[in-house]
């Protein structure tokens, strides 16, 4: 299957808070993230985190993303790979 | 489009920046809710203490609803670390509940307890669900001298008991202590226990009044001067001191009467639902069962942040006021009002300059 065919899924183990203009990735449960540091992102990963939905190819995010912010489609894939990559490592997302 | 990876920066760092953030826009980030008063220990030193079962206080207590309530509201205005306190807060059978509730949310929880109640169940839950950290506070390294402090014989054992199952589980802890005339001759060897633990220790030096206006705890206090040969003892409390000093020498910048910061991005949460700004200052509370969180932050707190002092107020013209503990609350539950100087504290400040000026001097 190709990437952008992929769907993934939020892990209940995280999560998400906006808090001054910060967004948060919270891990709640053990083994997920790490309790001496702390997961933020950007305005443009907090957007593609609320679209993971389960349902939601990868695809369908990227072309939000394209829409929404100023980008490339290949850019935005590239960056999704990246960003996508690091929520599995730090098991933010099933899929 | 900014790259799109996740930023992961170390939690110190975090926590610097988002509070210079929080504390500009008035974000109550820093929270504290007491579960109960209700303590399976009798301290002799405590400030709130109630027998385990008292009736009239699991009465008027918060229900689980009500918490979980509270929780959504304080989340809501951006509620990030989140202390569990108490009394003990496993005295309440809720507990894990009301714990998992606020830890689902996202909150980073602090669990504050003797430690004497955590069970093998209560461990591997918070195993899996660990909090930020829980601190046990330790208050002897001998049977005696802990029950001679808790009164409440076998309750050294089951503490020890308690840190070693979250030690086994690696849950984070960290250990500290309350000096009081009846450990202190201990402390430096509760330091080296706990130390040797590899887990992080602190210690408090100085007891205040009863919430319900006893001083009966005040006859438990070190003397000022052993508080301040505590604070030389001890290189990291000493540096805390220095730096504070070199920065906020002089009187208090602020014509108001509370300048330390309580209620500008922190509160305080009482077992029946009282909002205040920090653990000391009590009078009076903004009740979240008539009203909602948002009103206490937004307009009750802010009265109480404009309030300046009555009359005389001596700590506004004193120069030390930055090396002193002094508090409006506190003052109020010792002396009966907001604007009077503790002489204990000032007693304690007066020694402790005295002993970096004779640092300062040396040097």
């Amino acid at each position: 299957m190709s990437f952008l065919d992929k769907v993934y899924k939020k892990s209940d183990s995280i999560v998400f808070r906006k808090i001054a203009d910060e967004f948060i990735l919270v891990p709640i449960r053990q083994n997920v993230g790490d309790l001496e540091s702390i997961s933020t992102l950007n305005e443009v990963a907090a957007r593609i985190w609320e679209l993971i939905d389960g349902e939601k190819k990868v695809r369908e995010i990227k072309d939000k993303i394209v829409e929404e912010f100023e980008v490339t489609p290949q850019q935005a894939e590239k960056d999704l790979i990246e960003y996508l990559k690091q929520l599995k490592k730090i098991s933010a997302i099933e899929g | 489009m900014e790259c799109s990876h996740i930023p992961e920066i170390n939690y110190r760092k975090f926590s610097d920046n988002i509070h210079s953030k929080v504390v500009a826009e008035r974000i109550p980030i820093d929270g504290t809710i007491e579960t109960s008063y209700r303590c399976n220990l009798n301290c002799v030193h405590c400030y709130c203490n109630l027998p385990a079962r008292d009736k009239t206080a699991v009465q008027q207590e918060l229900s689980f609803r009500e918490i979980c309530d509270i929780v959504d509201q304080i989340v809501k205005e951006g509620c990030l670390w989140l202390s569990f306190t108490g009394g003990e807060p496993l005295i309440r059978k809720d507990f894990i509940d009301i714990y998992s509730y606020a830890k689902k949310k996202g909150l980073i929880i602090t669990l504050l307890t003797n430690g004497t109640l955590i069970t093998p169940e209560i461990a591997d839950y918070l195993q899996e669900w660990p909090p930020f950290s829980a601190e046990i506070t330790l208050y002897g390294i001998t049977r005696k001298t802990y029950e001679s402090v808790t009164r409440v014989p076998g309750s050294f054992e089951r503490c020890l008991e308690g840190i070693n199952l979250l030690l086994e589980r690696k849950v984070p802890l960290k250990l500290k202590t309350t000096v009081t005339s009846l450990n202190k001759h201990e402390l430096w060897e509760i330091k080296e226990y706990v130390e040797s633990l590899g887990i992080e220790f602190r210690f408090d030096p100085v007891l205040n009044p009863r919430l319900d206006g006893s001083q009966e705890p005040c006859r438990f206090r070190i003397s000022p001067e052993e508080v301040v040969e505590l604070d030389l003892a001890d290189e990291k409390r000493l540096q805390t001191w220095r730096e504070f000093c070199q920065k906020f020498w002089g009187p208090p910048q602020s014509d108001k009467l509370y300048v330390c910061g309580a209620g500008l991005s922190s509160f305080l949460i009482n077992p029946y639902g009282e909002l205040y700004m920090c653990l000391l200052s009590r009078n009076p509370g903004h009740n979240l069962r008539q009203g909602s969180f948002k009103e206490g932050w937004r307009d009750f707190i802010p009265e109480i942040l404009e309030q300046k002092p009555e009359g005389e107020y001596k700590c506004a013209k004193c120069d030390l006021f930055s090396l002193c503990n002094q508090c409006p609350g506190w003052a109020q539950l010792e002396t009966g009002s907001k604007n009077k100087p503790i002489d204990y504290l000032c007693q304690i400040t007066n020694l402790r300059a005295e002993a970096l000026r004779k640092e300062v001097k040396r040097k």
